[in-house]
């Protein structure tokens, strides 16, 4: 009988293993990545988190890009490059955006790229009475398209957007990934394969899509007739690796090239070990939005001294062993608009009981603070929440902790900080405007992510002023203005900055950490020799 | 006996309808909107509606009930809310997967575990009853997670044997059974250790109440040898609840492997299940549940059979 176990177990294994076959063509240059999750939908407008989007970007670009070949400590704001817009140009007045769409890409699927390509495109993310309209395509990419009243191809390469009012974030808005991608997909794989283009992706980018075995792996070749630099890889392929354990075993047995998101207290001995580490400092702020209905947090001397207690250099150094950086600001380094006010958010505990004293809570207060246990970029959620219970357990506040799972939290999150004094996010954007996302009286919960309910009608007159400037420079010193009143009025606790550790195999060459939260892998090589 | 399986096939149906409604009621009580998971954090309340209604959520919760139980009779399982493909292209794959996994710890279950228990009886009290019992405890009691940490740390760290994690060799998939046992050997063995020490306590303890019986007494001074008393006559009496355990085993292996599944990222259903019900995924977790209630059935349907060919007493009283 066991005999007869064993013959039927392998004979199932052979076909329950063997996937579709194909994947990665078995020479040294396929570099594959231990990834922190399975990726969400191969359908770069559709699918949400920046695990999906690092892989969505090898396929996929949208108009304008990031230069991510170039460090974290050698640009802390990553610049934009022309993407499939070849250049574009701003009308004096900021309504009209003129893009020259480049003449010599070709999608994947050998359809030729124009302006009605991505007119089409803009259309599925903007345009509530076009065929190829999808509500979670234009739910992700909301923030982008939101000011946009006419899309317009005046000729073959040429696209032009026209505004309902200036909108200075835009061209970085396009170059998001994560929540609001807007990679250009080929129209013709769109037209044929209408909702299920997610299991046939076809975009214009360095990689191509070769399989996908859900929680097995993700392979993309080279692409060899890209517009750009062709890759020096052959191929890349993104396995999940959920358990952080698992992640550091995979990379130790050379299984895999590259781990992301490695545990913090692993990291050392990963680097002792010879493994390569990389770091930047991408546009990602750990914080605490205040509920501004409970009766203690609608004080900002409350909200000041909370600020001024919390001990980030400590969390980041001894918590988080050196993978973030303490948060000086509302917005991290990797954005234009950043302005350090350590005054505000260095640790001064004397102030902060000052503070308190000054409102006649020197005794100190009960308050409560829901945090998710995991999640996308969340880093290590439910230790950090604690590390912060300490903290303000210094000048005698006393704090709740509630947990959730990500995706439960994520829910109650949307809905509004309702009856608890703090809730934890970590996001970012490299564009100032991330700042309006979360602090704007637009955008309070459930309308939007202003979960604090956070309302202060400067802020928002300033802005406003910020936004609709005409171009991106002109706009920077009044998100500079913002920030320095959200930080004067405590309007949130931004605790650290995520540096983003990745673990390279040490035959990895060429991986750069710019200050995005995705990769280029155009000039990563593997060197089995050196 | 064949009343029996007929009766058992009828109620079947019955269970699987009430897997369905139970697992259904219990979806709208995790808290969680898909439609926000679709969007994510930066996500306005209108997208969120805009989602819901393409998702058909905003219609009541009867509605959808009866229009996914209409679609479960036509054989439509639906389409997963969260991964936008066809349940049964996500869910069977998957499920295969677990199957294997499953299948395999229950080989070692059955080739290690029963053997264990017989020579442990055979030896009651003895230096290798002692040792074993000791090893079959812990091997019960020792959390599959650090128990799949350690077999990685010594068999794929120390010693090279075996990989990590994952089910197939990405570089080269498709490399074929042995390729894929490399990859299933410490699943296995993780997958393996409870049921396996159960089987063998079990198996141990019903040998020695066997062999305590006035009739194997009465063989012994009739003067038939201990090895024909053993394999003849006490393990045709035993194996009716030994297969009851080994039956009810492999219903924990298949809910029980989610652990193994997450420690060596072996693509398998009950991880799948796990992210579908925090993602309230409603038709992926349906149609998960529905795949091991369904096998759970068949399995104790086998079991009941086996055991009814084993023990003529329990098939009179089922058609008495």
């Amino acid at each position: 009988m066991v005999a007869a176990g064993l013959a039927v177990t392998l004979a199932l294994a052979a076909c329950g293993g063997g996937g579709g076959g194909g994947g990665g063509n078995g020479d040294d240059q396929t570099l594959i990545i231990g990834i922190e999750s399975e990726a969400d939908v191969l359908d770069p407008q559709a699918a949400g988190g920046w695990v999906t989007w690092r892989i969505n970007s090898q396929m996929y670009e949208p108009l304008v890009m990031h230069d991510l070949q170039t460090p974290s400590d050698e640009a802390a704001v990553p610049e934009l490059r022309p993407g499939l817009a070849e250049s574009w140009e701003i009308s004096d007045d900021g309504l009209e955006y003129t893009f020259e769409i480049r003449e010599d890409v070709t999608f994947h699927d050998g359809t030729d790229l124009d302006a009605e390509a991505v007119e089409y495109n803009i259309r599925r993310m903007w345009d509530e009475s076009s065929p190829q309209y999808s509500a979670t395509a234009a739910g992700q990419t909301n923030f982008v398209w939101q000011f946009v009243d006419e899309v317009e191809s005046v000729d073959e390469h040429t696209l032009v957007v026209r505004m309902n009012q200036p909108f200075s974030p835009f061209l970085r808005m396009l170059a998001q990934g994560g929540n609001g991608s807007t990679g250009i997909i080929s129209p013709t794989a769109l037209e044929e394969h209408g909702e299920d283009i997610a299991e046939h992706p076809s975009g214009t980018g360095p990689f191509v899509f070769e399989e996908r075995v859900r929680g097995e792996r993700i392979a993309l070749a080279r692409n060899d007739d890209y517009w750009g630099e062709v890759p020096d890889l052959d191929g890349v392929i993104f396995v999940p690796i959920p358990d952080p354990a698992g992640r550091s075993a995979a990379i130790r047995s050379g299984e895999v090239d590259v781990i992301a998101v490695p545990s913090p207290d692993s990291v050392e001995q990963l680097v002792d070990e010879g493994f390569q580490l990389s770091d930047g400092q991408p546009p990602h702020v750990w914080y605490l939005s205040f509920n501004m209905e409970d009766e203690y947090m609608a004080i900002p001397e409350v909200r000041q001294a909370i600020n001024l207690a919390i001990d980030r250099e400590g969390m980041a150094t001894n918590l988080l062993r050196g993978t973030a950086e303490p948060a000086y600001d509302i917005q991290a380094p990797a954005n234009d608009a950043y302005v350090e006010r350590t005054d505000a958010y260095g640790r001064d505990l004397d102030r902060a009981r000052e503070l308190l004293a000054e409102v006649g809570l020197e005794d100190g207060f009960s308050t409560s603070i829901a945090t998710s246990v995991d999640g996308s970029g969340q880093i290590v959620p439910a230790p950090m929440a604690e590390f912060i219970q300490q903290n303000l357990a210094e000048v005698n506040i006393d704090v709740q902790i509630q947990t959730m799972e990500w995706i439960s939290y994520l829910g109650r999150w949307g809905e509004g900080a309702g009856d608890v004094g703090m809730m934890q996010m970590s996001w970012g954007m490299d564009t100032p405007y991330w700042l309006y996302i979360v602090t704007s009286a637009d955008m309070i919960a459930p309308n939007g992510p202003n979960t604090g309910y956070y309302d202060n009608p400067q802020l928002d007159a300033v802005m406003q002023r910020a936004i609709t400037a005409p171009t991106e420079e002109e706009a920077v010193e009044f998100w500079q203005q913002a920030n320095q009143i959200a930080t004067d009025d405590a309007a949130l606790a931004p605790i650290v900055n995520d540096r983003a550790p990745y673990i390279l195999a040490p035959h990895v060459e060429g991986w750069v950490s710019a200050s995005q939260e995705w990769y280029d892998l155009t000039g990563v090589s593997l060197d089995f020799e050196g | 006996m064949a009343l029996m399986i007929a009766r058992r096939l009828g109620s079947t149906v019955f269970v699987l309808f009430g897997v369905v409604l139970i697992v259904f009621l219990l979806l709208q009580l995790v808290p969680g909107d898909p439609a926000r998971t679709i969007l994510g954090a930066g996500a306005t309340e209108d997208a969120v509606e805009a989602v819901r209604r393409e998702l058909g959520l905003d219609q009541s919760v009867a509605v959808q009930f009866f229009s996914y139980l209409g679609g479960l009779l036509t054989g439509d399982f639906g389409r997963s809310l969260t991964i936008n493909q066809p349940v049964l292209d996500i869910i069977l794959p998957r499920f295969q997967n677990t199957l294997v996994l499953s299948f395999a710890a229950l080989v070692l279950c059955i080739a290690i575990g029963v053997p264990l228990g017989i020579i442990a009886a055979r030896k009651q009290y003895g230096i290798f009853d002692r040792v074993s019992m000791f090893v079959s405890l812990a091997g019960a009691s020792v959390p599959v997670y650090w128990l799949g940490l350690m077999l990685i740390g010594i068999f794929s760290l120390q010693l090279g044997w075996f990989p990590t994690s994952g089910m197939t060799n990405p570089r080269s998939p498709g490399g074929g059974v042995t390729d894929n046992l490399v990859y299933l050997v410490l699943p296995a063995i993780a997958a393996a250790s409870v049921p396996l020490a159960v089987i063998a306590r079990m198996t141990r303890s019903v040998i020695v109440d066997t062999m305590e019986q006035d009739y194997i007494r009465t063989l012994r001074a009739s003067g038939i040898p201990e090895r024909s008393i053993l394999w003849k006559h006490c393990l045709r009496n035993a194996l009716p609840p030994i297969v009851t355990v080994i039956g009810l085993q492999i219903g924990y292996l298949l809910g029980g492997v989610i652990f193994v599944e997450v420690v060596f990222s072996w693509p398998g259903l009950g991880y799948q299940l796990y992210t579908s019900i925090t993602q309230n995924d409603m038709p992926l977790v349906q149609a998960g549940v529905l795949f091991i209630a369904l096998v759970f059935v068949i399995v104790n349907l086998l079991t009941d059979t086996a055991v009814g060919l084993l023990d003529p007493r329990t098939r009179r009283k089922v058609t008495a």
